[in-house]
């Protein structure tokens, strides 16, 4: 297959640029960027097919060449297709450098390793400089735009890399001064003497000397990466956001230029800002963000340099300079703008704002900038829209909105206008002249006569809508606004119900100050006027958003009346919906009636089943779980029938749910008292949780079966008296408790869960004897006990090992309460009753230092390992 | 300050798509800077099909408003400037500057150079005002002295070139694109020191300056007790200055006649290079002194080659030039109408023409006229329902007219009336359209004899004056009428 033509490569770029994404899956989107390299060098094809080629690449390197590597092999060939030219004019010098600097910056490959980078980097400040370069770069008459041309490649790899022409701020002042051309070298320099000035003042260092450094890289020198790396190779906002600047506000304060320093940095500036007026317009703009953001904060740079730009900047129209002037204010305040400056620069702003020879876009930025002015001295919070200070009652009023104003500019306008009212709150009524707030109420009386308009264009409608959302927000304590305001909406609603959505979108997001009284009047409008027609599914539409527990026997009515109108699937369900409404206002009186007429009425059965599921919940479930059946459940596809997806939601209230507990349960202390083992447990909680039932289970048949502990409410936080849980144990044997527990949360499911199982010890069952005499004969009650165990029993010995604490702290902490007799600190007789009906007793006589024998007997055999067990545990219980 | 994407849409109602990408053009390093700076809030630049989809979507110019879309109608989604954000791809593109114009849509996206959430305030964000100028560029690029489709498409076919003169990395060089393309003409041309970039190459011929001054005359006209009628005069000084040398000096002075009305709100060109604070100040708004400065109106300037508009102004006038009522009663499925216009006598009674225009809107097709006129003839568009009365060239002697009559109409039939919002019911206007030339009403005018010129040899110089009507409407006395904030100050 021959090299495509000229007409293939047409195909080809119109495929791609369709639709890069599916053209680079495709077959050939892989050969794509190998192709064009190749092609540019091709004779076959005509100087025009290649720059469209090149243009390609300037917008798609990352899907011609897609990582680092192959970025820099293609600026490498693009480098070679320029510098084997021949040497006649072309057209094609231009677009090869920004190609190849837009493949390298684009593709992460610039960078002291890059062979292409060190190539370009130099090739590109010899041509800004207007070295000559030799007749292979082209004729003389192109040297001047490819000087340009080169300037703002520079340009583009210092945005990209900032620091990068660090060490050739010296050279550019010098080129500036000379014969070079005036646009691109002043905002090189400016942008390569902002982003050396950041770094510098980051690193915390001096400029030192950078701006008179005039050795600049030599040709075919190293090139002086340093400052470019000192800058952490992230992009500098060139001209910050103002919110964003002020945080690294004075930022430049500890560059501490010295006042030679501070000098030269003047005498640049000074020398950019007196050029500035052959820039054009939007590069005279860039440069002052530039330089006003470079020099806030920075010592012996007084703002003043900028004074003699302002007035031939203030009376001009064009949008860029009035928002480089107003960047300049945000930046310096007070420091360049006196308050008669700032009120002129106002009234400019105002006249702007409505001058008729500016377009419509211009307007509204200028109305913008006057709601966000960076005044002096604000008074409200900074990022709200707010009237500035100085604009004054006759400034103000000379924006005011009127109908005749595209809704954009309405809207802006309106905004104003009701911060207007806001201020004039006071004065309302008071005089009889003119008021902002009669107008704003005939305004938007207008604007509410243009929605009601039958068959209008919706946009209308939602004009009058966002009017009146903006005017409510603003003006929301105003009751000489708002009461109007809701009853001209009612009456636009009884014109058009179609606005139906209109209404309820804006109940959504309204406050109660309207929210609250257009409810009311909506749901008098709609149940006051039976409807049969187009318009009953609108009013069923706000019903079920207005409708609540008062008057609900207005509203009953009405939907009786209603239903027999409802004849299709659609009507019976925005019926039910209404009905459904109800039942989460609490509404039971004549609703059951109505969900049983409903439920043998309706001619749906999709319809039917809903009013009667409707009404067995409504039978059947108290308030609040009837709020959460009810409540917002899953979203289910569309045009399924509304059944299948409220059932949902039922099945999730109706049913008890699996989930993971918030609850933790703990054994407390041991109470060895009363007639059984009880055990203590605690219980925490990680969020509320009502009706709390716990169900234990013994596993095997040790003990009886546990009755449920219930526990009506908890709180995270908040400790509960702990749970007494009686055990009644067939064996004096250890065991664990598997607990489960039922508990309904907060939004009203019922939920189950499985808790850690409890371990009940051996040491819990212990009881004492109760029986033991106060006082007398405890020694022979005890012997009575010890000789009634055997023969039938069992008897042992052991080494009870003691901690440093001995004896006496060893049986205080856990046999206390079961000792018959004690002669501390060495003999202990201790009688322990393990139910159901064994005892274990234990004589503790002879304590040495390190540990105490023990002699124990029981009448039950299998409690003796267990026993021992304990024995030789307590004392690493401690 | 830099752009990520610029589009060009054309905006095409009732195709499927509803518009076509006529011209896009993305800045892959500046995307790059944007993906760093924006952080997690970062959405790159969607292809030019989805984009498509979300800008008209946006923009309302898709033909699917029927039903309440939230995303687009909620009462929350408030737009006060021509800055968007549109869905694509899950994420919010922002900020998208555009407006629609002539059919065309424009629009593009700068760079923010820090996180998009929350969105920081537009006026603090450098590229808006470059994507603006940017747009308007291209704007005036396509449609000054652009005259059909053919036109229109070369201009289209020129725009990638352009681009790479005037926006090679996104960061806009000269707003002015016809400069540009003479730009890549004029390439050959050696540039000598202190050229302005606004000034590319220079003149070579018969030294001349032509200045024109244009007044636009607007009316709202009502009629009744308490509404007052507003009128205002716009003006637009055009030059063209062809003159030698690289930086020709040229100051031009506009004059009034003793009894002329006092410019205001003045807006000059950016090549003016210094401005008298008087004419600062000189605001329509709010007067700062009693004494309304009265010129003469200085304007110190090197000009463009090209033609350029000098300076805009505004003026109120002590009257309208015409004067006027229009009575239109409703009488079933017909209305009676009477109009009466006065010229006064201080306007020169000379025109280019002179008609007025009397639509009906939301009524059906005009069945029957019978209407009576004082002077000239009257023309009935059946299917528009419009009406419009030729005045012609001059008014009578007694410098008044009148019309008289009824028109009926026939059934509504929803979709071919001409519909409007403003005018339900009796709401309803005539609007006039006249042109004077050498004349204006101001009576401002640049005198041949203050253009001073600092240039290689004596330059012609010529200057021409003319008076057109815009927005100039007669509102029904008998219905309500819309009516702006100075109405209302009696």
């Amino acid at each position: 297959m021959g090299p495509p033509s000229r007409e293939t490569w047409a195909q080809r770029l119109g495929a791609f640029r369709a639709s890069p994404s599916a053209f680079m899956a495709g077959p050939e989107g892989e050969d794509l960027g190998r192709d064009l390299l190749i092609e540019l060098r091709s004779e076959k094809l005509s100087e025009q097919t290649k720059v469209s080629l090149l243009a390609l690449s300037l917008e798609y390197p990352a899907q011609l060449w897609p990582d680092a590597a192959a970025a820099e092999a293609a600026a490498t060939s693009l480098l070679d297709t320029l510098v084997l030219l021949p040497p006649r004019p072309s057209a094609l010098r231009r677009p090869l450098l920004l190609a190849a600097t837009t493949a390298l910056a684009a593709g992460d490959a610039l960078g002291p390793t890059s062979g292409a980078s060190r190539r370009l980097l130099p090739l590109l400040l010899g041509l800004a400089s207007g070295r000559d370069l030799g007749r292979g770069f082209g004729p003389a008459s192109e040297q001047r735009p490819l000087q340009a041309t080169a300037c703002e490649c520079l340009r583009e790899l210092e945005s990209c890399k900032p620091g990068l022409l660090g060490d050739c701020l010296g050279l550019l002042r010098r080129l500036l001064g000379q014969e070079g051309p005036v646009q691109p070298l002043s905002l090189l320099l400016a942008l390569a003497l902002r982003n050396a000035l950041v770094i510098r003042a980051k690193a915390k260092a001096g400029l030192q000397g950078l701006l008179v450094a005039g050795d600049a890289p030599t040709p075919g020198g190293p090139w002086n990466w340093a400052l470019a790396e000192e800058g952490g190779a992230h992009p500098q906002p060139q001209a910050p956001s103002w919110s964003a600047a002020e945080d690294e506000e004075c930022g430049l304060a500890v560059l501490e230029p010295s006042p030679e320093e501070a000098r030269e940095l003047r005498a640049a500036v000074a020398q950019l800002l007196d050029s500035s007026y052959l820039l054009t317009p939007v590069a005279q703009a860039q440069l002052l963000w530039l330089l006003g953001w470079a020099l806030r904060g920075l010592r012996g740079q007084p703002p003043v340099l900028f004074k003699p730009q302002l007035v031939r900047l203030l009376g001009t129209a064009q949008l860029a300079l009035l928002h480089a002037v107003l960047a300049l204010k945000a930046a310096f305040g007070e420091a360049l703008f006196t308050a008669q400056d700032e009120a002129l620069l106002l009234r400019r702003l105002t006249l702007a704002a409505q001058h008729p020879s500016l377009p419509l876009p211009a307007h509204l930025f200028y109305l913008h900038c006057l709601l966000s002015f960076p005044e002096n001295c604000p008074l409200g919070p900074g990022g709200e829209e707010a009237a500035p200070l100085l604009l004054g009652t006759r400034l103000g009023r000379s924006l005011l909105p009127s109908l005749l104003h595209d809704p954009m500019t309405l809207l802006a306008r309106l905004h104003l206008l009701c911060l207007l009212c806001a201020e004039d709150e006071e004065k309302e009524e008071k005089g009889q002249d003119w008021s902002p707030q009669r107008y704003l109420r005939e305004l938007l009386a207008g604007l509410r006569q243009r929605a009601a308009l039958d068959g209008g264009p919706r946009a209308l409608a939602a004009l009058c809508f966002q009017a009146s959302y903006l005017v409510v927000r603003c003006l929301a304590t105003q009751p000489l606004v708002l009461t109007p305001l809701t009853h001209g909406l009612a009456e636009l609603y009884r014109a058009r119900p179609a606005l139906a959505p209109h209404f309820v979108d804006l109940l959504d997001r309204v406050g109660p100050e309207l929210g609250e009284p257009l409810r009311v009047v909506l749901r008098q409008e709609v149940v006051s006027r039976p409807g049969r027609d187009e318009a009953l599914r609108w009013h069923l539409k706000i019903l079920a958003k207005v409708a609540d527990g008062n008057a609900p026997s207005a509203t009953l009515g009405f939907l009786r009346a209603a239903a027999a109108h409802c004849t299709d699937w659609g009507l019976q369900q925005a019926l039910l919906r209404v009905c459904r409404t109800l039942m989460l206002a609490g509404v039971r009186e004549g609703l059951a009636d109505l969900l049983q007429a409903l439920a043998r009425q309706l001619e749906d059965p999709d319809g039917r089943d809903h009013a009667r599921l409707y009404y067995i919940l409504l039978a059947h479930l108290a308030g609040p779980k009837l709020g959460v059946a009810l409540g917002p459940s899953l979203a289910a596809p569309a045009l399924t029938s509304s059944l299948v997806a409220e059932n949902q939601g039922f099945a999730a209230v109706l049913m008890v749910q699996e989930a993971p507990a918030p609850i933790r349960l703990s054994v407390g202390p041991r109470r060895a008292a009363g007639p059984g083992p009880v055990l203590q447990l605690q219980v925490e909680v990680l969020e509320p949780v009502f009706s709390l039932e716990l169900r234990f289970r013994v596993q095997g048949q040790l003990y009886a079966p546990l009755d449920a502990v219930h526990v009506p409410c908890l709180r995270p936080g908040r400790p509960c008296s702990p749970l007494l849980l009686p055990l009644q144990p067939r064996l004096p044997a250890p065991t664990q408790l598997s607990v489960r527990a039922l508990y309904a949360t907060p939004a009203g499911l019922t939920c189950h869960a499985h808790l850690p199982p409890v371990p009940v010890n051996f040491e819990d069952l212990f009881l004492p004897f109760p029986q033991a005499p106060d006082d007398g004969d405890k020694q022979g009650f005890f012997e009575e006990l010890w000789d009634s165990c055997l023969p039938k029993g069992a008897e042992s010995r052991l080494w009870c090992p003691l901690g440093p604490q001995g004896l006496e702290a060893l049986v205080s902490r856990h046999l206390e309460p079961f000792v018959v007799v004690a002669q501390p600190p060495t003999s202990y007789h201790v009688a322990i009753r393990l139910p159901p009906d064994s005892r274990l007793l234990l004589r503790l006589e002879a304590a040495q230092a390190d540990g105490v024998p023990v002699a124990l007997r029981t009448d039950h055999w299998a409690v003796l390992p267990l026993a021992g067990d304990y024995l030789r545990g307590l004392s690493a219980a401690g | 300050m830099a752009q990520r994407a610029v589009w060009l849409i054309s905006h095409e109602p009732g195709t499927p798509l509803c518009g076509t990408v006529r011209f896009s053009r993305r800045y892959p390093t500046v995307e790059k800077r944007a993906r760093v700076f924006n952080g997690t809030s970062y959405v790159p630049i969607p292809e030019d099909g989805p984009f498509l989809k979300a800008l008209l979507f946006e923009l309302r110019l898709l033909d699917d408003d029927k039903d309440f879309v939230e995303s687009r109608d909620s009462c929350s989604h408030i737009n006060k400037t021509s800055v968007y954000g549109l869905v694509v791809g899950g994420g919010e593109l922002w900020p998208v500057v555009a407006f629609l114009k002539n059919n065309m849509i424009y629009a593009c996206v700068p760079l923010v150079e820090q996180t998009l959430s929350p969105h920081p305030p537009l006026i603090s964000i450098s590229g808006i005002s470059q994507s603006f100028e940017l747009l308007f560029g291209i704007q005036d690029f396509l449609f000054l002295g652009q005259r059909n489709d053919t036109e229109l498409n070369t201009k289209l076919n020129q725009l990638p070139d352009l681009f790479l003169q005037a926006c090679p990395f996104g960061t806009l060089l000269d707003a002015n694109l016809q400069n540009s393309l003479d730009g890549i003409n004029f390439a050959s041309v050696t540039h000598p020191q202190k050229q302005p970039a606004w000034r590319v190459g220079t003149y070579k011929g018969k030294p001349q300056v032509s200045i024109s001054i244009t007044e636009k005359v607007k009316s709202m006209q009502y009629d009744k007790q308490d509404i007052a009628d507003t009128w205002q005069v716009v003006g637009a000084v055009t030059c063209k200055c062809d003159l030698e040398g690289n930086m020709p000096n040229v100051t031009i002075s506009l004059s009034l006649p003793t009894n002329g009305s006092p410019l205001q709100d003045i807006l000059v060109h950016p090549c003016v290079t210094s401005l008298d604070s008087a004419i600062l100040t000189s605001s329509s708004i709010d007067t700062m002194d009693d004494s309304a400065f009265s010129g003469p109106y200085k304007f110190p300037f090197t000009p463009p080659l090209e033609s350029f508009n000098l300076c805009y102004y505004t003026s109120q006038v002590p009257v309208p030039p015409i004067l006027g009522f229009y009575q239109m009663k409703e009488e079933e499925i017909q209305v009676k109408i009477t109009v009466n216009l006065k010229l006064h006598e201080s306007v020169k009674n000379n025109f280019e023409f002179c008609e007025a225009h009397i639509p009906f809107y939301n009524r059906g097709p005009i069945t029957h006229v019978e209407c009576k006129v004082s002077f000239g003839q009257l023309e009935v568009f059946r299917e528009k329902s419009l009406l419009v009365w030729i005045i012609g060239q001059k008014f009578p002697k007694s410098m008044e007219i009148s019309l008289s009559g009824t028109v009926t109409f026939g059934a509504k039939s929803q979709e071919k009336q001409p519909f409007d919002e403003i005018c339900i019911g009796g709401t309803a206007y005539l609007k006039l359209h006249f042109r004077i030339l050498d004349y204006t009403l101001t009576g401002c005018y640049a005198d041949q004899h203050s253009v001073q010129v600092f240039a290689s040899g004596k330059p012609k110089i010529s200057t021409h004056r003319k008076l057109i009507s815009s927005d100039y409407y007669i509102w029904n006395s008998k219905a309500p009428a819309p009516v702006t904030y100075g109405s209302l100050l009696l």
